[in-house]
């Protein structure tokens, strides 16, 4: 009996620790300028406003960040989920000198940390001629979602019996026929996961974002809101907060149709590759 | 005619030889099994003539064509698989329907193709259903429906009977022999199970070892095993093989093994004195009286008959079979005979070629 009230004691504690910011960003963002700053805190806001959002949306570039990171993080998606289905396919069912070793290799540069990559990265796409572009970002985010996702990939396609295949094969389909009507569909909880984790490090990631873009027009959310409310003189908590909040939400709907998936897709990464 | 040759193939998988010069000759409308322990590269021969593995050397053809370089789609065949490899996000009514929509056939006329198939086989009710949905039985029959809806010219069946339960076993096996009566069209059927191939196959070609052992009606197979190995493995339970010399004395030949020495018939004019080996099968044990003497260490009762296992010395066993009224205790001494017409005479070696052709198989 105690055991469980300790237990539920505990669990609750850490439900608030992680739960409090995010109440508290939400809502700081809805208090006026006013109340932002009384003493004692008020844990609710006394009179509620929605200013700090109009403000955002009609005043500043907050639609333009957001529009980038959106064109961003689904860019990036599509890319690495293409090209790692593409790859797990071959490294699982394809049997091919260095097969092994590719793949291998392809988990040891996602060991790497990401910020020993950035001045190569950062000097390669000046050379191309990208800098300053969200295409830049585009690859760039590829090159630490892609190892990630071709591993989770892997384990899924090497759960995929290759008899389904043969039987498409034999039933008349060419290698690509079988691959899209039967190895995709097959696929499917697997791709979901992929792209779930690879569009929210997208949507999260501020290094590269700070490194490689410095203009206004390609920002996306997570320094182009930082540019933006925080100095060295002033940080404008009231519409951070509600930046904030407004980057969560597509995050929050995407992850709320699609946690199941995305469960699984951990569990599937846990158990094999 | 001819209708699938294999002419001198070979498989490897890098250093991995999977089969080694397969010559075949299976005749149109022929069921023919391929029978081997797992590992004899039954399965490879299969999926070469499906066109999931290319050979390493020599020529496959189905009909009158060459097939080495053509895609499994391109073959006019169909396969079951062991795994039934039905595909899961569809309904009984789209798997069966996909290798038509493959081959483009005109979606007026795949409604009716259906129709028959699923009305043969049972499965107009489930036609809306997903695979898992459905019981083992019901897949394999859905897998066969996929693989009888397009009318192949051959059909290929990889073990599609080993994840059913016995009785179903039973059922399913009947059900193909009677399927291939009505269709008349070549299948070729692998097993590692000897009841399935005996009871289902034109002709059994057994193989061992990369290797294909003999090629012959299940009668044959059984009656005239062409090497060691086929007698052993053909048969239940298995034939005594009993390893020994071989002598010739004044034009008679003689096998000796410890305490026991049999008279041989005539061998072939090939055969050669020194190590060689006997087969005797159960039945052409007797039990109960004879020169040899041993003690009863297994009897097993199977209702119409009893099993039973002799030891004879130097750890050697031998299996006979009584009927059901004769009953020996385990521990008992016994004294048995082997009937020396019946023995199969074999070369030295785990697939030592036979060296003589016993009379009949008549019981005793």
């Amino acid at each position: 009996m105690i055991r469980r009230i300790l237990f539920n004691l505990m669990a609750w504690t850490i439900v608030l620790a992680v739960a409090f910011p995010l109440f508290w960003m939400v809502v700081t963002s809805l208090k006026p300028q006013s109340e932002l700053f009384r003493r004692p805190p008020t844990i609710l806001p006394e009179t509620l406003t929605f200013e700090h959002y109009w403000q955002l949306l009609s005043e500043t570039n907050f639609l333009t960040y957001f529009q980038n990171s959106v064109v961003l993080s689904v860019a990036t998606t599509l890319v690495v989920v293409s090209i790692a289905t593409l790859g797990a396919y071959s490294i699982v069912r394809f049997k091919y000198w260095g097969r092994e070793g590719l793949a291998f290799l392809v988990l040891f540069t996602y060991l790497l940390p990401s910020v020993v990559l950035i001045i190569p990265l950062y000097l390669m796409l000046v050379g191309l001629g990208l800098s300053n572009t969200i295409t830049s970002l585009v690859i760039a985010y590829t090159t630490f979602a892609l190892p990630y996702a071709l591993w989770l990939l892997r384990s899924f396609m090497a759960g995929i019996p290759e008899d389904l295949e043969s039987a498409a094969l034999v039933d008349g389909a060419s290698r690509m026929g079988a691959f899209r009507d039967v190895i995709l569909p097959q696929l499917l909880p697997g791709i979901i996961s992929t792209a779930l984790f690879t569009f929210i490090l997208s949507w999260n990631e501020y290094l590269y974002a700070l490194v490689l873009v410095n203009s206004d027009n390609t920002r996306p959310l997570t320094t182009g809101v930082m540019n933006m409310l925080i100095s060295s003189f002033n940080v404008e908590w009231s519409l951070l907060m509600a930046a904030s909040v407004m980057m969560s939400v597509p995050l929050i709907i995407v992850f709320a149709f699609l946690q199941s998936y995305l469960t699984r897709g951990f569990g599937a990464g846990g158990v094999k590759g | 005619m001819a209708d699938v040759v294999f002419n001198n193939v070979h498989k490897k998988f890098g250093d991995f030889i999977a089969v080694e010069g397969l010559n075949l000759s299976i005749n149109e409308g022929e069921f023919v099994s391929l029978l081997g322990p797992s590992g004899c590269g039954k399965t490879t021969t299969l999926r070469m003539l499906a066109g999931l593995e290319f050979p390493t050397s020599g020529e496959i053809s189905i009909g009158d064509r060459v097939v080495n370089d053509l895609p499994p789609g391109k073959r006019d065949i169909a396969m079951v698989f062991q795994s039934y490899a039905l595909y899961p996000h569809m309904t009984v009514e789209k798997n069966i329907a996909y290798p038509l929509k493959k081959r483009g056939v005109p979606r007026a006329e795949q409604g009716a193709m259906i129709a028959r198939v699923a009305d043969m086989l049972q499965l107009t009710p489930l036609l809306s259903r997903k695979p898992r949905q459905l019981s083992g039985g019901q897949q394999q029959r859905v897998a066969l429906g996929r693989a009888l809806v397009r009318d192949p010219k051959v059909f290929l069946l990889d073990e599609p009977l080993s994840n059913l339960d016995a009785k179903l076993r039973g059922v399913m096996r009947a059900e193909l022999v009677e399927l291939h009566e009505r269709l008349g069209r070549t299948m070729v059927y692998v097993t590692h199970d000897q009841l399935e191939a005996m009871t289902m196959s034109d002709r059994i070609a057994v193989m061992y070892d990369k290797t294909l052992q003999q090629f012959a009606p299940p009668q044959e197979v059984y009656r005239e095993p062409a090497n060691r190995f086929v007698a052993g493995f053909i048969g239940m339970p298995s034939m005594n093989l009993i390893d020994g010399d071989l002598s010739q004395a004044g034009g008679r030949w003689e096998f000796r093994s410890g305490e026991i020495s049999v008279p041989l018939r005539p061998l072939v004019d090939s055969a050669e004195a020194g190590a060689g080996c006997i087969g005797v099968r159960p039945e052409h044990l007797v039990l109960g009286e004879g020169p040899i003497s041993g003690v009863v260490r297994l009897v097993e009762k199977t209702g119409h008959e009893n099993i039973v296992v002799v030891e004879i010395g130097q750890g050697l066993r031998l299996t006979g079979r009584v009927p059901a009224s004769v009953e020996w205790r385990t521990g008992e001494s016994i004294q048995l005979a082997i009937m020396a017409d019946a023995a199969h005479v074999f070369a030295a070696g785990p697939t030592g070629r036979r060296l003589n052709t016993p009379l009949g198989e008549q019981r005793p």
